[in-house]
């Protein structure tokens, strides 16, 4: 008893001792906006280093690009300036000129520099990928890099030209030569080139050399974070981050609040239980009850935004199964399946239901095909049609219930992560409607994504949601439908077509299909999307449309659409519906001069 | 001399008694640490696909997710399982748990290390206040089982034991979060506050933890209560406990004989909760967003980080492992007829 009480005494010395300060800092007039980032979780362990996928670094707060992506239906091209004030590429692609932002600064109040883009670029290649493979065949892959002067840089494009080639270099993250830069060896850039023009062996020792970087690259973690962007990371914990305004920033005079506090969270229902209280200025959306969404909208200052969002859900077939290789089965589905419905139960406030099957966000479907879009089918709820297609497809009747053609019953299972709340709930309706229409089905989980995307791939699953349409980049959207999943691969830069159930092909689907009486190979035709003009890719989009519409690799459910949480009691000038920037986070709208403190 | 005589042999009976428990003990986690080695290695699931896919459901482009994830395949284990095996037993050796691939980079001790710290402080807290709070209701609860108060406790014990702890977490964030806002529903420390020891934060650490901590208690006190009272009523029909009473002995001295006769089962179940404690408690975690080892190893498992699960699994087990031995230890101390069995 004495000795807890000498404990207890000795605490209260020691709390008074500190009293001196209460270790809170002063948030000044702009306040403190609160947001939650919605693509990754706070990870207080993870160093501030954006080439590391969890690190500190926040996109549109202290992680700058050289640009901003546009929320365009089509255009992957389209982007705001952040680092890159402007800049310009030749007709052919073949060569980008990017001009920097004159008074571009680092939270250290060093200039941000042409040099600074040259090593993030040098550290990009470590990490492999997109304009900085270290392939020289791959597809818009980086060739030369050359410093203009400290405020220009010009890079030109291999031989394998893409047309995202200016997407992906404007999605550079660009970070500090005099923070990073020691990461690079002396004879960095004469590795690169052994690797890219090289031959044999001294080019595979080249790029094992630039590889083997990749994890010292990742694991690096400076001290303090030095920043280009709006804002700078004061302190993180595993509940939040705080980031203090950069007094460097380019275009410090657009930026409203004085620190930004980035909310943590473990599950969707703490976001229901910020925005509930209120304590949130904004978050990107959520899947939420709709008693849940009616307490939220009830609080003061809480409004939904909305805007395009350019991906769909999908009910996936694995066409390597009977009977769903054959497409009137597949079609006799799309018949029964009532989106609206579905849509209403899975998503009301975050999807519209798909109007038809076209393998894109119908948004962007009406901008790529215009009036062909209305010659699609939109296989509106019809069960005399699907009756006639399953009739076409053999299958008997037997009793009230459906059977396979050799007279054993049929049972639909659709699969899906038990996580995804959205996608059961849609699963269930989806279910409820076919055995209202005489097909036995049932939902089958999977314990988790990962294990779900194991077992999919794997070919375990005749029928599961998928999701597709990762617009805006045409090759991305079909990509889902006509890439690895169905069978299409690059073996040593060429495209080749593997057999269902292996190499991840669970789609199973033929390699070739006719389509108004034209054989086409919708693998092909994908892969040829990545390179091929704006003319020529318009055709592909309207040919690969038809084929999905005409062969339904998957039934479309519904097309997302952005949407947004914000809160204007303490701050105003939110994006409005619609807008382009509604993808990007508060950070960047804060950078496009949206978020203004609200005026007492 | 004599007593020196009869110290020697007990002393050398608790020496032999710890190196055999130290031995069965390392033997055990050497057991627990293959197995789950080779479990974790047959748990289907490619992890980089499963984060890339992960990444486009939060609404990143292909082209993002690509570049966040191509450079992780560089952090999966290579080789065949045994030489795998052989590896990880040797960095083991060298207490060096791998590094993560759900934190790229991150040495999994210091991830195991900065999420202990939030799980010792709710679930220690936790643990010690229901016991107390159990142990006490426990022994009145038996004493006045015949009234309304032992009534009462024992209803007011079988209600929390039968209550799941994730409903009373939820109960407790609706009714102080969003209800009666005053308390604050995530995260373990308020980041406006700079760490240290000044007011402010410890202020807002405590703050954080009572609904954590409240949880937990509430949802252990009814185990402790039935426990403790079953034993006092049980040690309330032994002879001594009539005898002490027909002694003419004190009040306070039977009920000293009562409540340590009667409590000894549950130093055992205490140790060993305080063992499982480096199991953090997953619920609480994940409702209260705070971030301990029960929700790094339910993020391992479903990032499919094979070093950091089997770090957890790894320092769970030695957890309880020592929890163990001290339990052991712990009754010879306090339970004289164990330490006169151990000296004859």
């Amino acid at each position: 008893m004495k000795r807890l009480a000498a404990i207890a005494a000795l605490a209260s010395i020691a709390t008074a001792t500190a009293c001196g300060s209460t270790g809170q800092e002063d948030a000044g007039q702009g306040g403190i906006y609160t947001t939650i980032d919605g693509s990754k979780q706070i990870n207080a362990s993870a160093p501030i280093n954006p080439f590391n996928p969890v690190g500190s670094v926040f996109d549109g707060y202290n992680g700058m690009a050289l640009a901003w992506p546009k929320n365009d239906p089509i255009d992957p091209n389209q982007f705001y300036p952040a680092i890159a004030r402007s800049w310009t590429i030749t007709p052919d692609e073949s060569e980008a000129v990017i001009h920097l932002q004159p008074n571009a600064r680092w939270s250290d109040g060093k200039p941000v520099t042409s040099e600074d883009v040259r090593v993030s670029i040098g550290l990009a290649y470590t990490q492999g990928g997109t304009a900085y493979a270290l392939d020289p065949k791959a597809a818009g892959a980086a060739a030369t890099i050359q410093v203009v002067d400290p405020t220009t840089i010009r890079i030109t494009q291999g031989a394998n030209k893409s047309n995202t080639f200016l997407s992906n270099l404007l999605s550079t993250v660009v970070v500090p030569a005099h923070v990073y830069g020691s990461l690079l060896p002396r004879d960095f850039w004469h590795t690169l080139k052994v690797a890219q023009d090289g031959k044999g062996a001294p080019a595979e020792r080249a790029k094992t050399e630039i590889t083997g970087l990749a994890d010292k690259v990742i694991a690096f973690a400076p001290r303090h974070d030095v920043s280009a962007g709006p804002f700078v990371l004061e302190r993180v914990n595993p509940g939040a981050a705080l980031l203090r305004r950069n007094p460097y920033f380019y275009d410090g005079k657009l930026i409203g609040p004085d620190k930004v506090e980035l909310l943590n969270y473990s599950g969707n229902q703490q976001i229901w239980n910020y925005l509930i209280a209120g304590k949130l200025d904004n978050a990107p959306f959520t899947s939420v009850p709709s008693a849940v969404l009616d307490r939220i909208r009830a609080v003061r200052g809480n409004k939904v935004i909305k805007g395009f969002s350019p991906v769909s859900t999908s009910l996936a077939f694995n066409q390597a199964r009977k009977p769903y290789d054959n497409v009137h089965v597949r079609r006799a589905l799309a018949y029964l399946i009532d989106r609206a419905q579905v849509t209403k139960i899975a998503s009301p406030e975050g999807g519209t239901p798909s109007l038809t099957t076209s393998g894109i966000h119908a948004e962007a479907a009406k901008v790529w095909l215009g009036a062909e879009f209305n010659g699609l089918d939109p296989y509106r709820l019809d069960p005399a049609k699907a009756a006639a297609e399953l009739k076409a497809a053999g299958m008997t009747r037997r009793g009230n219930k459906w059977a396979l053609p050799d007279g054993r019953p049929w049972k639909v299972e659709i699969h899906v992560p038990a996580s995804f709340s959205d996608w059961i709930s849609a699963a269930k309706s989806i279910t409820s409607q076919l055995n209202d229409h005489g097909i036995d089905a049932t939902v089958v989980t999977a314990a988790d994504y990962t294990l779900y995307l194991s077992e999919l791939a794997a070919g375990k699953y005749d029928v599961g949601f998928w999701l597709m349409g990762l617009g805006p980049s045409p090759y991305n959207i079909f990509q889902r439908l006509y890439g690895q999943a169905n069978g299409w691969q690059m073996f040593g830069g060429r495209l080749e077509h593997v057999a269902p159930g292996t190499e991840g092909n669970w789609m199973g689907g033929p390699e070739t299909v006719t389509v108004s009486g034209t054989k086409v190979d919708p693998g092909a035709l994908t892969s040829r999307l990545n390179f091929a003009p704006p003319a020529e890719q318009k055709q592909i989009v309207g040919t690969l449309a038809k084929v999905s519409n005409e062969q339904l690799p998957v039934i479309q459910l519904w097309d997302y659409v952005n949407t947004q949480f914000v809160n204007t009691s303490r701050y105003t000038g939110f994006p409005p519906d619609d807008s382009q920037a509604l993808r990007l986070s508060s950070g960047v709208w804060m950078q496009l001069g949206m978020i203004r403190k609200r005026q007492a | 001399m004599t007593k020196a005589v009869r110290e020697r042999p007990r002393g050398a009976a608790l020496a032999r008694r710890v190196a055999g428990h130290v031995v069965r003990g390392l033997v055990m986690i050497w057991v627990v640490a293959t197995i789950s080695f080779v479990i974790i290695r047959e748990i289907p699931g490619d992890p980089v696909q499963g984060m890339y896919e992960s990444l486009l459901q939060k609404g990143m482009s292909p082209d993002q997710a690509e570049r966040a994830t191509a450079v992780l395949y560089g952090f999966l284990p290579t080789g065949s399982l045994w030489d795998q095996y052989v590896g990880y037993m040797g960095s083991l050796l060298h207490l060096d748990l791998g590094r993560s691939l759900s934190t790229p980079g991150v040495k999994v001790t210091s991830l195991i290390g900065s999420a202990a710290q939030w799980t010792v402080l709710p679930v220690l807290a936790g643990t010690l206040l229901s016991f107390l709070l159990g142990v006490t209701m426990g022994v009145y609860a038996a004493i006045k089982r015949s009234g309304k108060l032992g009534d009462l406790l024992a209803l007011s014990g079988s209600l929390l034991h039968g209550i799941p702890v994730y409903v009373i977490g939820l109960l407790l964030v609706a009714i102080f979060t969003t209800l009666w806002p005053i308390l604050p529903s995530g995260g373990p420390v308020d980041v406006a506050f700079v760490p240290g020891f000044n007011p402010g934060y410890i202020g807002s650490l405590i703050h954080h933890a009572v609904l954590p901590v409240v949880t937990y208690t509430l949802a252990s006190y009814g185990g402790w209560i039935l426990a403790m009272k079953s034993n006092v009523v049980a040690v309330l029909g032994d002879d001594f406990i009539l005898a002490a009473e027909l002694r003419g002995l004190k009040r306070g001295i039977v009920f000293r004989y009562l409540a340590r006769n009667a409590i000894l089962p549950l130093f055992t179940i205490l140790a060993l909760s305080i063992g499982m404690l480096f199991g953090g408690s997953i619920f609480i975690e994940e409702i209260f967003n705070y971030p301990g080892l029960g929700l790094l190893l339910v993020n391992s498992i479903s990032t499919r980080d094979y070093a950091l699960m089997g770090g957890t699994f790894l320092v769970i087990t030695v957890g309880i492992v020592v929890a163990n031995i001290v339990a052991d230890l712990l009754y010879t101390a306090i339970d004289p007829r164990v330490r006169s069995g151990e000296a004859s």
